[in-house]
């Protein structure tokens, strides 16, 4: 599903020159696995995930996504894999402000191919348990309820690949449970799951841990699973 | 992105931050609604007035010579009339080549007419028996009198419409006698409604009798009002008048310095000057409306940056659902057009009302033209695209990694 090789970022500072957020991170994720990516803040967890997830480019390397060479794709081919292929899930939900749920869930469909499927969007509202919640606009709803509803947002196009960024960063224990229950059957479903967490409860959900420091990944680790000793996929 | 994918956003947009619409749609509703407005009053009222100055003057292949110098532009007056300009003159001018006829006219406004228990006081205009040809008048009912009637200082007249409606409401007017200054005249023709002349007033207040009785029963002058000389060819007006002055000045024996104690005038030149004050008239305050156009858009611009600085978040929300930097041009692109048409239906809206309401109102002539609301939406539209182009390019710049909030 994604296959990286020595994939570099640096960003230029200024005056400081060069920041070297990624260096040369090599590692591949089978179709299916559920990855928790580990490391002190600084240590390019989100630099990894946002090449991942095809907001940004790398400086050098190769990203093999679900076979497709991406790191030279241009903006518009980026987009459409974003798009059709990747689910994003945020620490602070990113729904539009003052739009309803059903709205925010649509919103990939208007640039999948410009056609609002009510009955699409109202399916995937439905698969969290917010069926009822579709005419609510964020600020009317709980911050467990925003994120069921930025994850009904995420799987609207049925992505291969949800990106998870601290998705319980910002919510009680009880509404991150129910998050991560719901990230945990995607997983069953056959998705690929890659998960930034600090959170130890939460990483024990993933199968398999990267763990990065200054850029480099330090260690990539199968973890015992919840009840299920096998881990999918596993390390190179 | 779909054309109506484009539009429901953009609506969801309006609809989102009320305000802000309402005061980018506000700057250009008011520039449009201006624009459409005095365009369509300023084309209608210079319509209007070639229209009554055409009433007045009838034909356009002539001059008009009247008695005194040029002291003032525009029309002739009619009362006050220097006794310079005589009979001889008119057969005089009548002699030369280039004219094909001329029509003498003696006219009196204080006179009082009756018929029967009823009054009214009209114009009375003397003139020759060509002077309904030369006018291009019509006549509605009956006879104008001939060249015959005006030698035997007949006494036969022509009224107008007024006068008709003033002293024979219920009766036919033809073969009527009505006194003129207690003199009696027989009714024998009805002039067709002019309409209004450029001041706004009737030119059917009038009463038409043979210029010789005119000037030796009734009036006892020997001078004119005024005198209409036909070209033979409209296109040598300005050759004609010099030869006209030269000969007046010639009988009057004027030399220079001293001053002309006539005034030719070229109907299509005066014609020509009140319509470039119109004009003008209209061009200035087209720009005016412009500038509130201009303005208008500014506003757009203005307000939209800084809602691209707020909806950073929704940008790089947008394009982490899979917008390319393209898609976040369109959007934006779209949603100034979209604010500015509104803005620019809404001003040609409104337009339109003021200038039914101003009609119904009797403050304005009615003429509701298509054109100037046509170019409002038209020049909303470019001031949406125009203005939209620096906001929707900021927008895109917008890096979305850092735009959102992870």
């Amino acid at each position: 599903m994604i296959q990286v090789t020595d994939l570099s970022k640096s960003y230029s500072r200024g005056d400081k020159g060069l920041v070297h957020a990624l260096v040369d991170v090599s590692f591949e994720i089978a179709k299916g696995e559920f990855v928790v990516v580990r490391g002190a803040s600084g240590s390019g967890k989100s630099t990894l995930l946002n090449l991942i997830g095809c907001l940004d480019v790398p400086t050098s390397g190769r990203y093999l996504f679900a076979g497709e060479d991406v790191a030279d794709y241009r903006d518009k081919q980026l987009a459409r894999i974003r798009n059709q292929k990747i689910g994003f899930i945020f620490q602070s939900f990113n729904l539009l402000p003052r739009t309803t749920a059903i709205e925010n869930v649509e919103l990939p469909l208007v640039y999948l191919d410009g056609r609002v499927d009510r009955k699409r969007a109202l399916a995937a509202l439905e698969r969290v348990g917010l069926a009822a919640r579709a005419r609510h606009f964020p600020n009317e709803l709980s911050g467990g309820e925003q994120q069921r509803v930025a994850i009904a947002r995420a799987l609207i196009n049925s992505p291969g690949l949800i990106l998870a960024d601290e998705p319980t960063g910002n919510l009680d224990q009880k509404a991150g449970a129910e998050v991560m229950g719901i990230l945990q059957e995607l997983h069953k479903e056959g998705r690929t799951i890659l998960l930034v967490t600090h959170d130890d409860e939460v990483a024990r959900y993933a199968r398999r841990e990267l763990f990065l420091r200054d850029g480099r990944i330090i260690s990539d680790r199968t973890l015992p699973g919840h009840g299920h000793s096998t881990a999918i996929g596993g390390a190179r | 992105m779909k054309i109506h994918a484009l539009i429901s956003q953009a609506t969801r947009v309006t609809r989102r931050y009320p305000l802000r619409s309402t005061l980018m749609t506000g700057g250009v509703l008011i520039g449009i609604a201006s624009l459409a407005l005095l365009t369509s009053v300023g084309e209608a009222t210079k319509h209007l007035t070639m229209q009554r100055f055409k009433n007045m003057i009838g034909t356009f292949d002539t001059l008009m010579v009247r008695p005194g110098g040029a002291k003032s532009r525009g029309m002739p007056t009619l009362v006050n009339v220097p006794p310079t300009l005589r009979f001889d003159d008119a057969q005089a001018i009548a002699q030369l080549p280039e004219i094909k006829s001329v029509a003498e006219m003696q006219s009196a406004f204080d006179i009082d007419i009756k018929y029967r228990d009823k009054t009214a006081s009209p114009g009375v205009f003397g003139v020759s028996p060509n002077w309904l040809a030369l006018r291009s008048d019509e006549l509605a009912e009956g006879n104008f009198f001939t060249e015959e009637q005006n030698s035997a200082l007949a006494r036969v007249a022509v009224i107008g419409t007024d006068v008709r409606s003033a002293l024979f409401p219920e009766e036919d007017p033809l073969g009527k006698t009505i006194r003129i200054a207690e003199v009696p005249f027989q009714v024998i023709g009805i002039l067709q409604s002019r309409g209004a002349g450029p001041a706004g007033g009737s030119l059917d207040n009038v009463i038409l009798i043979p210029v010789s009785t005119a000037s030796r029963r009734l009036f006892n002058r020997d001078y004119l009002t005024m005198l209409i000389a036909q070209l033979r060819d409209p296109n040598q007006a300005d050759i004609v008048t010099s030869e006209v002055q030269t000969l007046l000045r010639y009988r009057h024996s004027i030399r220079p310095p001293e001053l002309d104690d006539f005034t030719v005038t070229n109907p299509r030149a005066t014609m020509a000057r009140v319509t470039q004050a119109g004009n003008t008239l209209s061009r200035i305050l087209t720009g005016v409306s412009v500038l509130a156009l201009l303005i208008g858009g500014a506003v757009i611009m203005g307000l939209m940056s800084i809602a691209v600085s707020e909806r950073r978040n929704e940008v790089g929300v947008r394009r982490s659902v899979g917008a390319s930097q393209s898609d976040i041009v369109v959007q934006f692109m779209f949603e100034a057009l979209f604010v500015a048409l509104m803005g620019g239906l809404g001003g040609v809206a409104i337009g339109c009302g003021a200038v039914l309401l101003g009609a119904r109102m009797r403050m304005m002539p009615a003429n509701l033209l298509w054109q100037p609301f046509a170019q409002g939406i038209v020049l909303s539209l470019v001031i949406g695209l125009l203005c939209g182009i620096y906001p929707a390019w900021k927008a895109s710049r917008i890096d979305p990694i850092q735009a959102i909030r992870f």
